[in-house]
């Protein structure tokens, strides 16, 4: 597994709020909702097109092309056309630090 | 940390010494520095083009690369696959897009055959050059790649078969890209009216695994009556951007062969156009895509029918393992003068792994009221019936696999009719079959 990497700071993102990023040769979008930071694939696994021009409501990020639904906290797919998730990947905070270690699936 | 900026050679002061380096007539000078001008202008395409939705290229830095201003790695070049036991009637090898070796068959110059690298055939035969740039279909405008390329292009090939001259034995073109060089080669082959010739085209990467890029075009111009027979290998390392516009205009009775197969690079993004401009002319495309890791290869194929009487036949077929990623989108454009205009395309997708992802878009764009044009795609995982067939006698499951593999490309490979390029596409796609559970 790869380590955390400094990727942002806590003051980069919004509440709520998006930030797409590149780490390890993929493009991520990191979540910030509610005080808490997820991090996915930049990827709708319904055509693969980017989720991070998409709209969050509430814990779901919504894909700008068809309007598929994942959830920011586990990646899963919550409405058609994506049936498969997304994939997620651990984000840790310290100080004012954000870090991202990224969970190869 | 996030993403670092390692090189800046694609700005204007290194286009500048690029220019300086060459040696090259104003006319040349002054088109590249009009593709430059487009090139800066223009933005790097948008993924809300239809023609780029499916393709993510952020990951894609130029400023990680170098205009190719130095003289070439030193490089002992690979054997190359195609060619083995193939006698050739000449060979041009280009290293990170300069010419490394040229050699060719005394009956060539005899018969008038002009052959080599395109940088250095410009120098001695700048008119015909000039002429046959001039010629070129391809759109130095249709997106900043293509404007990078007529900007930057160095080394390439050119094959000039005078009218009538039949080449009896192949001519072969090694593009090798090394420690992580570019390769910005145009290549042109013109056959005037009644020639003939075959080629072998092979891409390959050697040294130390670093990413390369290839930003390429290719214009073939068949004359009245010409024969062309072209074979592409595309065996790039699996770190290369690959990104090329591939382009074929045939005129009256000109026949065409063009069998491509690719399974190198990161990604490919690949525009790959014929026009059949004269009446009675004919092309068949095949294609094989034989990806795996995370490969992602797009291809964009169009068969345009401007004259009456032509037929385009079109095959792909795709086999994709591990996460790869295959895009095949096809039309075929029929103009009003193309009546009796028989068109077909066809994409085969075999799914070796449930993370595998083919996306098949055949299209139809006719204006004329009296042609034949039908097209087909199908995508499937290997039958379990089948392999549970070979091993019942005997087979493991993984010779099952290759197997049925290699019988989804036999026929492409059968379409081959030089026996030692039908096996060494064999060869290459069967060493890369992995077992699978």
């Amino acid at each position: 597994m790869s380590d955390f990497i400094q990727v942002a700071t806590t003051s980069d993102i919004p509440d709520p709020g998006t930030m797409v990023l590149e780490l390890e040769e993929k493009i991520l979008v990191l979540v910030h909702l509610d005080g808490q930071y997820y991090c996915l694939d930049d990827v709708c696994t319904h055509d693969g097109g980017p989720l991070a021009d998409g709209s969050l409501e509430g814990c779901e990020l919504i894909c700008p092309r068809h309007g598929a639904r994942f959830d920011v906290r586990t990646g899963e797919a919550l409405t058609m056309p994506a049936t498969e998730a997304t994939s997620v990947h651990e984000v840790k905070v310290d100080g004012d630090d954000l870090f991202v270690r990224i969970v190869e699936t | 940390m996030i993403e670092s900026t390692i090189k800046t050679g694609f700005t204007g002061a290194e286009f500048d010494l690029f220019l300086e380096s060459r040696s090259e007539p104003d006319w040349l000078l002054e088109r590249r520095r009009e593709s430059w001008d487009r090139f800066e202008t223009l933005s790097w395409p948008s993924r809300q083009d239809e023609e780029w939705i499916r393709t993510d290229i952020r990951l894609f830095k130029l400023d990680r690369f170098s205009l190719p201003i130095e003289s070439s790695t030193a490089c002992e070049p690979d054997t190359p696959l195609l060619s083995e036991g193939v006698e050739l009637a000449g060979q041009s090898i280009s290293v990170n897009s300069q010419s490394a070796l040229c050699t060719q068959s005394d009956s060539l110059a005899s018969q008038g055959v002009l052959f080599g690298s395109l940088s250095e055939l410009l120098q001695e035969h700048g008119e015909l050059v000039r002429e046959l740039l001039s010629r070129r279909s391809l759109d130095a405008g249709s997106d900043r790649f293509a404007a990078l390329n007529d900007a930057c292009w160095s080394g390439g090939h050119l094959l000039y078969v005078p009218r009538g001259v039949a080449l009896k034995e192949p001519i072969h073109l090694h593009s090798i890209i090394a420690d992580g060089g570019v390769d910005l080669a145009q290549t042109m082959i013109v056959l005037e009216d009644g020639a003939s010739a075959t080629v072998l085209a092979e891409m390959t990467s050697q040294g130390d695994g670093q990413p390369g890029l290839h930003c390429g075009s290719l214009e073939m111009m068949l004359g009245a009556g010409a024969n062309l027979r072209y074979i592409n290998l595309q065996n790039w390392s699996d770190t290369t951007w690959h990104f090329a516009r591939h382009h074929a205009t045939l005129g009256q009775d000109a026949s065409l062969q063009w069998t491509s197969a690719a399974m190198g690079s990161r990604l490919s993004k690949v525009n790959q156009h014929v026009t059949l401009a004269g009446k009675g002319a004919n092309c068949q495309v095949n294609g094989v895509l034989f990806t795996e890791g995370k490969q992602h290869l797009s291809y964009h194929t169009l068969q345009h029918h401007k004259a009456p009487g032509c037929k385009s036949d079109f095959l792909y077929k795709s086999a994709l393992q591990d996460r790869s990623r295959t895009v095949w989108r096809g039309m075929i454009k029929v103009d009003p003068a193309g009546q009796q205009t028989d068109g077909y395309q066809r994409n085969d997708n075999l799914l070796l792994s449930d993370k595998a992802r083919a996306d098949s878009i055949p299209g139809l764009e006719i204006e004329a009221d009296d042609v034949r044009c039908t097209h087909g795609s199908t995508s499937s995982q290997v039958d379990e019936e089948m392999i549970f067939y070979a091993t019942c006698r005997g087979l493991t499951r993984g010779e099952a696999v290759r197997l049925i593999v290699s019988g989804f490309f036999q026929q492409i490979f059968d379409r081959i009719s030089i026996d030692s390029v039908r096996d060494a596409l064999a060869e290459a796609i069967a060493r890369r079959v992995r077992e699978f559970e």
